[in-house]
């Protein structure tokens, strides 16, 4: 009874700090007198751009899911010399805000072609954000290819192919991650502006912000996001509808041993290829901005010193909340029907809004009398940054509960253990692995977000991303550049402690 | 329940921060350049500056979003604009107040509201900016004109006419030459291949790369390139004829805001001369006042030739064209 009444006491907390907001803004926009009128705005060219990004964004989730699981299967799933090493470096792009990649993506291009014609269509735009949000896709599918049970590839190994097996069972036993990845990259894909807006794209996204920013008509802005929301329900829907059919997983537990496959000849081969990607998505963007700002790195770090302790603690109380949260909204959309799934897709739309608009609700409803203990102190972006990750972290928790196997609950049931505390001691240290890719990924996103922070930041204040965009502005590339490469070791540097801690908790209850 | 009673008094602990000696400053003048006098103002008044900066990637138009959503609680005291479109948009929306500061009593009326809801000071230009390399076997352009030529297609950039400061130059040639002829040349510049860049600093970077041989964009821009060592020139176009476009910085007062008296204390000190002195340094703003110390190579008002605009209808010439302006892009 205990859980069911922190789900109940999670729901409404968030309902009222997240979802109030935004159900305010939507019925101030309904209760518009020009509200019909901007729905006439409404009309085929809308619906033709928002198919485009559609189709765009489809295309970006399945080259980077496609990619995803080359990658992971090679990295978690084969004894590649270096392989631990290939995954830290394959996450860079996570960790540098997409803007900042695609400056650096655009210089790198122009040394090849020239130009900024190619780069500056939506090839390009397809080409930058795979390569952005393929580490996502590698995170996600690595994670669910870890907890496959070795016993079950073990055994099929013995009747038929590898080929076989990667086709037949491998590939049918992680669908739930490859569909989760599918979403997560295409959601990302569609709601994101400043890359398409740098390279004059043109998509819904930046539609929006050219109503919201050029013409200052929220109302149409926020209607048009009302599309996307309706996008987001419709992806939703059809993943439940496919993850209702999905096997059930067996999840390789404590003291099982993961199954690796070898490669033979096939070795360089995959050696080569992880270099290839590694040098051509990763390192190239990369080093230009090394060569870019190795120069000015004192003076970026002075710049950048006031905001660390803000940024990181600010940062790691989120994602602590994010993670709870998500962990409490997974545990009881696993057990629950369909219709009682309300939590998840209340997460779902809030993940849907795009920033701007998300910031604009939270401004009108926190910026009263009342509440301005909130918005003026940084309770405002926890609670942002609450309502605007925890559906990742809520997806990635919620894969790792379906791969437990059901036998383990029901056994602790029959012996009499009480709820919370097979969740504290059976469930937890099971899913522990994707709990901590959640709580880094809920990290990442907190330590670098930047569209909603900028609106919600308070004054006074500051945190690293503002800071280098609005440094940014007329400071020479060297700086930025060189404030770009800080903000990603610090993130990195923080990730290996988390890993370090997080492996010596891990040790400590084997 | 004793978690969350003590998360609300961590809260309320929060906002009992009344300090009444503040100030809100939100500004979209660039950091590196606003920042610095905002610290100054503090050092000299014991005032503490609690500023909210714009950033490049949302078009600086952040911070006025901001603004108008806040408009009905206002948080900030004071706006300070990098130009005066920011500004009249706050003003239409009944978002200022005014305020006349008799600092400002010597800069021209041309730069202050006729209502006193802004006032103007340290002005940049709209100027055009090319590779000296490229451009040296073609004729250097003197009126914007000259960029729709035939040797110029394909070479010319411009930023994004739907923001910034882009935006106020269409506005302002809309208002000069009447609709007809600025859409001839808008028409002409776009057959001519014209290069469409995300911001003025797009403008700036493409030139120095060379991918074209130049482009409009505002003074600070340029001038920031030529002290990063580019190999670039400037031109204030149209010095024989409708004259360069002139975009001083504003600021503003905001109605019901809580630190009135601050804010005034604020307003007058980016208004004085001393403020203008060290923008002109820092990123070659052109003075106001008259009799401001600059630096040798900060081109004076004096030998400019400002285009004769009205600040105020040029804003509502710019509510008009928008819409032709998007089509324009998208075209």
């Amino acid at each position: 009874m205990k859980t069911n009444f922190l789900y109940k006491v999670t729901f409404v907390l968030f309902s009222v700090f997240v979802l109030l907001p935004i159900l305010y803004t939507l019925f101030s926009v309904f209760l518009e007198e020009s509200f019909l009128d901007n729905l006439r705005l409404i009309n085929s060219s809308t619906f033709l751009l928002l198919f485009r990004s559609i189709a765009i964004s489809s295309l970006i989730a399945f080259l980077s899911t496609g990619l995803g699981v080359l990658l992971a299967f090679l990295l978690y799933k084969t004894k590649l010399s270096f392989r631990k090493g290939f995954r830290l470096l394959l996450l860079i792009p996570l960790f540098v805000s997409p803007y900042i990649l695609a400056v650096a993506w655009k210089d790198v291009l122009y040394l090849f072609f020239e130009n900024h014609t190619f780069i500056a269509s939506y090839k390009g735009l397809v080409l930058i954000l795979t390569s952005i949000f393929t580490p996502l896709s590698i995170l996600i599918i690595g994670s669910a290819l870890s907890n496959i049970n070795s016993q079950i590839e073990e055994s099929a190994l013995l009747i038929v192919s590898p080929r076989t097996v990667m086709f037949r069972i491998i590939l049918p036993l992680i669908k739930p991650a490859l569909i989760s990845s599918f979403v997560l990259v295409f959601i990302f894909s569609i709601s994101e502006f400043t890359v398409p807006s740098y390279l004059g794209v043109k998509v819904f996204t930046t539609e929006i912000f050219t109503q919201f920013s050029a013409f200052y008509n929220h109302a149409l802005a926020v209607i048009q996001s009302a599309l996307l929301i309706l996008i987001s329900i419709f992806l939703l829907f059809s993943e439940g509808k496919y993850l209702s059919e999905a096997a059930f997983l067996s999840i390789g537990t404590k003291g099982n041993q993961q199954k690796f496959h070898e490669l033979g000849r096939f070795k360089i081969v995959a050696l080569i290829f992880l270099l290839a990607y590694l040098f051509s998505s990763v390192l190239m963007p990369y080093f230009m901005l090394v060569f870019q700002g190795m120069n000015d790195l004192g003076k970026a770090f002075d710049l950048l010193k006031p905001t660390i302790f803000n940024s990181v603690f600010l940062a790691l109380g989120s994602s602590v909340l994010i993670v709870l949260v998500g962990f409490i909204v997974a545990y009881f959309s696993v057990k629950a029907s369909k219709l009682k799934k309300i939590f998840d897709w209340i997460l779902l739309i809030v993940f849907a809004i795009p920033s701007i608009i998300l910031g604009i609700s939270f401004i009108k409803f926190y910026n009263q009398s009342a509440l301005s203990f909130i918005y003026t102190s940084y309770a405002i972006i926890v609670i942002a940054y609450i309502g605007k990750f925890t559906f990742i972290a809520s997806k990635l928790i919620s894969n790792a509960i379906r791969q437990v196997p059901k036998s383990l609950n029901e056994q602790a049931i029959l012996i009499g253990i009480s709820p919370l505390k097979r969740i504290r001691k059976i469930l937890i240290p099971i899913i522990a692995p994707s709990l901590f890719v959640a709580f880094v990924i809920s990290f990442i996103f907190s330590f670098s977000e930047l569209s909603l922070t900028m609106m919600l930041y308070p004054p006074g204040t500051e945190i690293m991303p503002i800071k280098v965009f609005t440094i940014m502005a007329n400071a020479p590339q060297s700086l930025v550049s060189a404030m770009s490469l800080i903000v990603f070791s610090i993130t990195l540097l923080l990730i290996v402690i988390f890993h370090l801690v997080y492996q010596k908790i891990k040790n400590t209850n084997v | 329940m004793k978690y969350l009673s003590i998360v609300i008094l961590l809260f309320v602990m929060l906002s009992c921060n009344n300090d009444k000696n503040v100030v809100v400053v939100y500004t979209t003048v660039d950091q590196v350049f606003s920042e610095p006098i905002l610290k100054d103002f503090e050092k000299e008044t014991g005032i503490t500056v609690k500023s909210v900066f714009d950033a490049e990637e949302t078009k600086s138009t952040g911070v006025l979003n901001r603004l108008i959503a806040e408009k009905d609680n206002p948080l900030c005291d004071l706006f300070w604009s990098g130009d005066p479109v920011r500004t009249i948009v706050l003003k239409n929306k009944g978002i200022t107040e005014a305020y006349t500061s008799v600092v400002a009593k010597d800069i021209s009326t041309v730069f202050k509201d006729a209502e006193a809801h802004w006032t103007g000071f340290s002005a940049r230009a709209r100027v055009l900016i090319y590779n000296k390399e490229l451009l040296s076997q073609y004729p250097l352009p003197k009126s914007i004109f000259d960029l729709t030529a035939d040797t110029l297609k394909g070479k010319v950039a411009i930023a994004n006419p739907l923001f910034g400061t882009t935006t106020f130059h269409m506005a302002a040639l809309f208002s000069l030459l009447g609709d007809e002829k600025a859409k001839q040349f808008l028409g002409d510049l776009k057959n001519n291949n014209v290069v469409i860049a995300s911001s003025n600093g797009d403008v700036k970077k493409r030139v120095i790369q060379g991918e074209v041989f130049c482009g409009l964009t505002d003074t600070d821009d340029a001038f920031e390139a030529i002290k990063e060592g580019a190999n670039v020139g400037i031109v204030f176009l149209d010095q024989d004829g409708i004259g360069t476009l002139v975009m001083p910085n504003t600021v503003n007062l905001i109605q019901n805001s809580k630190h009135q008296e601050n804010a005034k204390k604020l307003m007058d000190y980016l208004l004085s001369k001393n403020t203008e002195a060290k923008l002109a340094k820092s990123c070659a703003q052109m003075p106001l006042h008259k009799g401001v110390d600059t630096p040798t190579d900060v081109p004076s008002l004096d030998h400019i030739i400002p285009m004769d605009i009205d600040y105020q209808k040029t804003a509502q010439k710019l509510e008009e064209i928008q819409l032709y302006l998007k089509d324009w892009v998208e075209d």
